[in-house]
């Protein structure tokens, strides 16, 4: 049967008018992103010794040139070693910080999208129209996706702004941002591990009993991305154009196999046995 | 013409059957009682007829549709009060009834206000119908979930103990808004409820399970005279003598007669309404005064009990 797109929307509007009026799920969507564009970079910038403090740093910026890759060695070349810490402080190393916003948004909506409306007990009504499982299911999903990648696009504009304004004298009138490397994180990257998210809570909402443990499981998914962080923090690898294409590469397999295996477990008799 | 046709409906959930080879039929515009103690398998049997479940074994026909294929299509033509209110309580009343009223495919602008201030207003709910529905009591909440689940003027209805949260008079309000559905646009409804006056007020014909089986069917009266044997009248006189007993133990159809103090009770198989006039003139023939005459039906209640207490399907 085909999907009635007026359908999908119909749902995507009434969860959107139900968890923007939701603060567990709207906090987050507004705190985490504050932190990250603006309080980090100012951090960074302005907290004498954050970043910069010759006797401490210069090391680490030696042990980071070796693993960069030679495209990024070109755009240090240029620069003092002040400059070239700030760079690839707010460039490099902050930008999986960035995946953290989509995996939030989207972990915490489609756990109050698909898991908090079994547990408040409304799906059966909902399950009782005559709206298909694929279109309530595309509609659910739409409404994770949109308003997370909405944010992180946001996010990403606002630390652009931000990063571009207070670096502007350091770099003597040169904006650092947006590059490649972003383009491909917030366009590419972000959107994959949003869909990687919401497949995953597609999948355990017949299972879990509502909103927090679904949380609770899609909270594994920061693993990844924490230890990207702490692996290039620690030089072991460095996330430049090729490592990022490579990495959406894998993510949108992944896309495909969970969804394929979060569909399979989505059914909606499921959904009602365990709502007793 | 049956509305409504099970055959063999069957649930399990693991080892627990909820539901045991359930067949009957509901006639169009008809109200069917669904009686059962706790956990005897009611909402279990309306969530297979409204799609919501797959059944383990067995075939339903809903308006010709079955259950098995044309699941969309049934849900549709009918309307449903589940077992929890189901409403969103951080949406307002209004905008409750406004997603599903478009879900249940009502997307002409006019006609969808039209329907949602009637249904708001039937229920005494339209001054209420800005403030978020987490705000309303047990009572307010019950009303709301069933102006939606008519939203869409379902031919069909499942109302799943529809006066559970209710006051007598809201209640009764309930009921009559039942009865005139059924009456006046021929909805076809099945009624789960363990309030037996509901039921008696109400169903043309009534079921009654217990662990998922049948074990009767049919309109209350028949019911009734399942589980007695004997039908009874009582007669009020004001001065009962001894030789009354002999008079009425004459009349053929009278099979019991007992005395009280001002009340003579007579037990017959035969229908009181054939055997009453013969009694009442041969009393009155007498010299016996007459105070008043009144049949003793048992109510649903005595067998219901009696039925739920023993088992087996006598039906
Ligand atoms: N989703 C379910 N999973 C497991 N057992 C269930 C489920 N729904 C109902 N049951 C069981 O099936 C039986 C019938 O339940 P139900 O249909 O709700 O009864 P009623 O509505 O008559 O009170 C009960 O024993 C109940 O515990
Ligand atoms: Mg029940």
């Amino acid at each position: 049967m085909e999907i009635r797109l007026e359908k999908a929307f119909l749902i995507f509007r009434k969860d959107w008018k139900e968890i923007s009026r939701n603060w567990q799920v709207i906090l987050p969507i507004i705190a985490v992103p504050l932190v990250l564009t603006i309080v980090l970079p100012v951090i960074m910038i302005y907290l004498p010794g954050a970043v910069y403090n010759q006797g401490v740093y210069t090391g680490d910026v030696t042990e980071f040139i070796k693993n960069i890759p030679s495209e990024v060695r070109m755009q240090i070349s240029m620069m003092d070693s002040r400059q070239a810490m700030i760079y690839i402080v707010l460039v490099y190393l902050f930008a999986p910080f960035f995946l953290i916003i989509p995996l939030m948004a989207s972990s915490v909506i489609a756990s109050d999208s698909f898991a908090g409306e079994k547990e408040r007990k409304t799906i059966e009504a909902l399950l009782a129209t005559p709206i298909s499982d694929d279109e309530l299911l595309l509609g659910k999903i739409l409404v994770s996706f949109i308003p997370s990648m909405t944010v992180t696009i946001l996010s990403f504009t606002v630390y652009t702004i931000v990063v571009d304004l207070l670096t502007y004298d350091i770099f003597n009138g040169k904006y650092i941002l947006p590059n490649t490397t972003w383009l491909l994180l917030i366009f590419g990257a972000a959107p994959a591990v949003a869909f990687a998210t919401i497949g995953l809570i597609v999948g355990i909402s017949a299972r879990v009993k509502g909103f927090r443990e679904a949380q609770e499981i899609s909270g594994v998914l920061i693993i990844p991305i924490v230890m990207l962080i702490a692996g290039q923090a620690t030089g072991a690898f460095f996330l430049g154009t090729n490592t990022l294409l490579i990495m959406v590469v894998v993510l949108v397999i992944l896309d495909i196999m969970i969804f394929y295996i979060g569909k399979m477990l989505f059914e909606r008799e499921k959904i009602l046995v365990r709502l007793d | 013409m049956s509305m409504i046709v099970a055959h063999g409906l069957t649930k399990r959930f693991g080892d627990l059957t909820a539901v045991d080879n359930l067949s009957f039929e509901i006639d169009e515009g008809e109200v069917f009682g669904l009686l059962g103690p706790n956990g005897a398998g009611k909402t279990t049997t309306i969530r297979l007829l409204a799609c919501l479940l797959i059944p383990t074994k067995g075939e339903a026909e809903i308006a010709g549709y079955s259950i098995w294929r044309d699941q969309l299509k049934i849900r549709e033509i009918t309307g449903i009060l589940t077992e929890n209110p189901c409403l969103y309580e951080r949406l307002t009343a209004y905008e409750n009834m406004e997603f599903f009223a478009e879900a249940y495919n009502i997307t002409d602008p006019r006609e969808k206000s039209i329907r949602i201030r009637e249904l708001l207003e039937f229920f005494g709910l339209w001054d209420r119908r800005h403030d978020k529905v987490g705000k309303f009591s047990k009572g307010m909440k019950q009303k709301l979930a069933i102006a939606r689940a008519l939203v869409h003027r379902p031919p069909i209805l499942y109302l799943d103990e529809p006066t559970s949260d209710l006051d007598p008079e809201s209640s009764k309000a309930i009921r009559d808004l039942i009865r005139k559905l059924s009456e006046r646009e021929q909805c076809t409804i099945l009624l789960s409820t363990h309030r037996l006056e509901d039921a008696e007020k109400l169903c043309s014909k009534v079921m009654i399970i217990k662990e998922g089986r049948r074990i009767a069917l049919g309109s209350p009266s028949q019911l009734s005279m399942m589980v007695n044997e004997y039908n009874v009248l009582e007669i009020r006189l004001r001065h009962p003598h001894k030789k009354i007993r002999s008079i009425l133990e004459d009349i053929s159809g009278v099979d019991r007669v007992e005395i009280g103090e001002t009340v003579i009770r007579i037990e017959m198989k035969k229908d009181v309404e054939e055997v009453t006039p013969i009694i009442v003139r041969h009393i009155v023939e007498a010299g016996g005064e007459v105070l008043s005459v009144t049949p003793i039906r048992p109510s649903l209640e005595d067998v219901y009990l009696k039925l739920v207490k023993g088992d087996g399907d006598k039906a």
